[in-house]
C-alpha cells in the first residue's frame, strides 16, 4: 500500500461526494426535519398545557353516572340529565357545548347502560375511553352496592391500592441511583438507529461509486495506476470521512435551528417544571412517589419534583464515556466491514439494479439487528441481545443499542475484538472479489462467480 | 497466454497485433501489473517490473472512460497524480498539454457536456501527462476524425523522438506500416510472429518485382531468372509483375532485362502489406 496513492483516492472520493448536490441537500434538509421536529414536540406540549376547555353536556338517564364525571383537565361535564336529548343535539352550539354524553337508561335486569357520544369535531380516541372509565367504575359500584354490603365505603377505600414504583440501578460498588428506563429505552434505540442508518447508507454509497467507476470505464486506467486495494479502501475511508462530515454538520446546524428558534420564540425547551411531568410521562410512565401520601395533589407535586430529578439521575447514570467512545468504535469497524462488503459487490455488477440479489446476505444480518433493537430490547439482558451483540455482523448496531443499559467490559472488548477478526477476514475475501470483479465487463456476477474468484490465486 | 515471450526494444514504437480475442488486452494488463500471470514475468529496463514502475507507464484502454460528472481538470490532475506527480508538476503538465491541444477552455468543464471526441482528447492527455518511459496504446486512433487522428499521429511521433518506448495495440494495418519499427503477431493466445516490420515484410514477399518499361516487344520469360506474372501494354509503356526465380539476384535480371533491348523506367521490389501477412497468418492457423 502507497500512502500518497491512497490519500490521493481518498481526497477525491471526499472532495466530489462533498460538492455534490445531494450532499448538501441532506445536510440541510435533514437538520431542518430534525429540529422542526423538536420544535413541533415542543409546540405540542406547549398546547396541552394551554388546550382551552371543552364544555360537555352530559344526559345520564341511568342517574348514577354523573358524580362519577368529574371535571378534568381540559373537559367541563355539565348535568344536562333534564333536558331532551335529540333537541339538545341539535342545539349544541346555541348553549355553547362542544359535545355531548348520551348515557342510556339502567337495565333493571342485567344492571348494564350504554353510552352515546354526540359532537361536531371528533372529541377524540382518549375521551372516548375516558367516559368509558368513568361509566365502568359507576356501573361498578352500584353492581356491589346493590349486594347491600356495610361499611362498603370504609371497605373499598381499605381495598383500594396503588402500588408506588421506583427504579434503582446498581454500580459495581453497590451505589443506587433512581432511574427511568424509558429514557434508557429512547437513547438505546435512538444509537442503533443512528448506526444502522449510516451504515446502510454510507455502505451503498461505496457501492454506487464503486459501479460508476466499472460502468464508466474509468477502472481500468485507475487499476493501471493503483492497487485494487489502494483504489477500494481509499475509496472507503473517503466516504467515511463525508459521513464524519455529514454527521457533524447534523448535529451543528439541528444545535442552530433549534437555538434561534428558541430564542425567537421565547420558549425555553424543556425548561418549565410542568413541562417536565410530560417529559416523564412521554418517555415511559411516571414514578410516583409518597406512599405516606394519600392526597392525589400531593402525590401530584412530587411527581413533578420527582420527574426532573429522574431524569437527570437517568442521564447521569448512562455511560456517556464508555457510549461516545463505543460509538464511534463500533461505527468505524461496523462501516468499514459492511463499506468492503459493498464495495464488493459493486465490483461485480455494473449497475445498481443488479446489485439487489447481491446484497440480500447483507440486508439481512442488517435488518435482524435492527429489529433485536426493536423487539428484543423489552428484554435487554435476554440471549438473543446478547449473542447478537456478540455476533460481528449484528454487533456493531446491537452492542450499541445495549451500552445504555451498562454492558460489562469484557462482553465490550471480545465483541470489539471479534468485530476486528472478522473485518480482516472480510477484507481480505472483499479485496479478492474486488479485484477480480472490477475488470469484468458485461456479465452480471452470481453468487457462484465470486465464489470462484475467491478462489483464484 | 501460452508461452508468448516478446522482446519490446526502447525508444521504439512496437505493434501488439492479432484478431479479436487473441489475447492482446491480457498481454497488455500483464504489462500493466493489472493482471498477475500464473507464471512467466516481466521485465522491465532490465529487471522484473515493480509497483513503482507503474508510475512509469501510460496506459489507454481500448475501453475509454472517464468520471461523466467530473470537470476535466480535476479529472486529469486526479489521474496525473495518481501516477504519482506533485499538485505542481501536474498541473504545469497539463496545462502545457491542453495549450497545445488548444483546449484550455476545457478546464472547467464536465466531462458529460463533451463530445466522444473531445473526451478522447482528453484522455490522451491524461495517458501521456506524466512523461511515460513506456506508453501502451490500445486503438489509440479509434473515435477520432482524419484531422484529430493527424494530431495524435504527430504527437505519437513526437513522444518517441523524446525516447518513449510505445506500444501500440491496433487493427489498423496502414498505421502499424507507417508508425511501427517492431511487431509481434499474437493469436489464439500464442505467438505467431515477431520481429522488425521491413524484416517481416520482406520475409512474406514473393519476390515479386513491379517493371514499368518501354519497348516495342513484350518481355519473355528466362529461364533461372525469372517468370512474368502478368504484363499489360499500354501503347509501348509496359506495367509487368516479374517473378524472380530463387537465386537470381536483382542485378542479374536487370542487366538482362536491358541487354533484351528494353528501356527500363521503373523497378520495385513488392512487399507485401501488412494487411496481407495479418490475414495470411491468421487464417493459416
Amino acid at each position: 500500500m502507497n500512502f500518497r496513492t491512497i490519500s490521493t483516492v481518498i481526497s477525491r472520493e471526499y472532495l466530489t461526494k462533498v460538492k455534490k448536490k445531494s450532499f448538501l441537500i441532506t445536510t440541510f434538509v435533514v437538520p431542518v426535519l430534525f429540529a422542526a421536529f423538536i420544535v413541533v414536540l415542543e409546540l405540542i406540549m406547549l398546547k396541552n398545557t394551554n388546550e382551552e376547555m371543552k364544555r360537555i353536556a352530559v344526559v345520564d338517564q341511568s342517574g348514577i353516572c354523573m358524580p362519577y364525571l368529574d371535571s378534568v383537565d381540559t373537559k367541563d361535564f355539565v348535568d344536562y340529565s333534564s333536558a331532551n336529548p335529540d333537541s339538545l343535539k341539535l342545539g349544541l352550539d346555541k348553549a355553547g357545548l362542544d359535545g355531548m354524553v348520551l348515557i342510556s337508561p339502567l337495565d333493571p335486569s342485567t344492571k348494564s347502560t350504554s353510552v352515546q357520544i354526540y359532537s361536531k369535531t371528533p372529541l377524540g380516541i382518549d375521551f372516548s375511553s375516558l367516559v368509558a372509565n368513568k361509566v365502568e367504575d359507576a356501573v361498578e359500584a352500584y353492581r356491589i352496592e346493590s349486594y347491600n354490603i356495610d361499611n362498603l365505603a370504609a371497605i373499598m377505600d381499605e381495598i383500594s391500592f396503588k402500588a408506588p414504583v421506583k427504579e434503582y440501578t446498581l454500580d459495581d460498588e453497590g451505589n443506587e441511583s433512581i432511574s427511568e428506563s424509558g429514557i434508557y429505552m429512547g437513547i438505546s434505540l435512538i444509537m442503533g438507529i443512528i448506526i444502522f442508518m449510516f451504515i446502510t447508507m454510507f455502505g451503498s454509497s461505496v457501492m454506487s461509486s464503486v459501479i460508476e467507476e466499472k460502468s464508466s470505464r474509468v477502472v481500468e486506467v485507475l487499476i493501471s495506476s493503483a492497487k485494487a486495494t489502494e483504489l477500494m479502501y481509499g475509496k472507503i475511508i473517503g466516504v467515511a470521512l463525508v459521513a464524519f462530515t455529514q454527521f457533524l454538520l447534523w448535529i451543528v446546524l439541528t444545535g442552530v435551528i433549534v437555538g434561534v428558534f428558541s430564542t425567537v420564540s421565547g420558549t425555553q425547551m424543556f425548561s418549565k417544571q410542568d413541562n417536565a411531568a410530560q417529559i416523564m410521562d412521554m418517555t415511559g410512565g411516571a414514578a410516583v412517589d409518597g406512599v405516606n401520601m394519600p392526597d392525589m395533589a400531593q402525590i401530584a407535586a412530587g411527581a413533578e419534583d420527582d420527574g426532573m430529578n429522574v431524569i437527570f439521575s437517568t442521564l447521569a447514570n448512562i455511560p456517556w464515556a464508555t457510549l461516545i467512545i463505543s460509538f464511534f468504535i463500533f461505527f468505524i469497524l461496523g462501516y468499514l466491514l459492511y463499506a468492503s462488503l459493498y464495495a464488493a459487490i459493486g465490483a461485480s455488477v455494473e449497475n445498481v439494479g443488479d446489485s439487489q440479489q447481491l446484497q440480500m446476505p447483507i440486508t439481512i444480518p442488517l435488518m435482524i439487528a435492527y429489529m433485536v433493537v426493536f423487539v428484543a430490547f423489552r428484554n435487554p439482558d435476554g440471549p438473543v441481545v446478547f449473542w447478537t451483540s456478540m455476533i460481528p455482523f449484528t454487533s456493531p448496531i446491537v452492542m450499541l443499542a445495549r451500552i445504555p443499559y451498562g454492558v460489562p467490559f469484557w462482553q465490550l472488548a471480545v465483541s470489539v475484538a471479534l468485530l476486528v477478526l472478522t473485518f480482516i477476514f472480510i477484507a481480505w475475501v472483499s479485496a479478492k472479489i474486488y479485484k477480480a470483479g472490477i475488470l469484468i465487463f458485461g456479465k452480471k456476477a452470481t453468487f457462484a462467480d465470486l465464489w470462484k474468484w475467491l478462489k483464484q490465486n | 497466454m501460452d508461452h508468448v515471450s516478446v522482446e519490446i526494444p526502447k525508444g521504439k514504437i512496437f505493434g501488439l497485433l492479432g484478431p479479436n480475442g487473441a489475447g492482446k488486452t491480457t498481454l497488455i494488463r500483464i504489462i500493466n501489473r493489472i493482471t498477475i500471470p500464473n507464471g512467466g514475468e516481466v521485465m522491465f529496463d532490465g529487471r522484473p517490473i515493480t509497483q513503482r514502475d507503474v508510475e512509469k507507464i501510460g496506459y489507454l484502454p481500448e475501453e475509454r472512460g472517464l468520471y461523466r460528472k467530473m470537470e476535466v481538470g480535476e479529472q486529469a490532475m486526479y489521474l496525473a497524480q495518481l501516477k504519482g506527480m506533485s499538485h505542481r508538476d501536474a498541473q504545469k503538465a497539463l496545462k502545457e498539454w491542453f495549450v497545445r491541444f488548444g483546449i484550455q477552455d476545457w478546464w472547467k468543464k464536465k466531462v458529460e457536456e463533451l463530445s466522444k471526441g473531445m473526451a478522447q482528447k482528453v484522455q490522451f492527455i491524461t495517458t501521456v501527462v506524466h512523461n511515460p518511459s513506456l506508453m501502451i496504446l490500445d486503438e489509440p486512433f479509434s473515435g477520432f476524425d482524419p484531422v484529430n487522428a493527424e494530431i495524435i499521429r504527430k504527437e505519437i511521433l513526437r513522444l518517441k523522438d523524446e525516447g518513449a518506448t510505445i506500444i501500440l495495440s491496433t487493427h489498423n494495418m496502414e498505421s502499424v506500416e507507417e508508425l511501427c519499427d517492431n511487431i509481434a503477431l499474437i493469436n489464439k493466445s500464442k505467438l505467431v510472429i515477431s520481429g522488425g516490420v521491413d524484416e517481416i515484410r520482406h520475409r512474406y514477399g514473393n519476390n515479386n518485382i513491379e517493371l514499368i518499361y518501354t519497348g516495342d516487344n513484350s518481355l519473355e520469360p528466362v529461364q533461372g531468372l525469372y517468370s512474368v506474372l502478368s504484363d499489360v501494354d499500354n501503347s509501348g509503356r509496359h506495367t509487368a509483375v516479374l517473378n524472380l526465380q530463387e537465386g537470381a539476384s536483382n542485378n542479374d535480371v536487370l542487366s538482362s532485362i536491358i541487354s533484351n533491348g528494353a528501356c527500363v523506367n521503373s523497378f520495385k521490389e513488392l512487399i507485401p502489406r501488412m494487411n496481407d501477412i495479418f490475414i495470411k497468418l491468421v487464417t493459416e492457423e
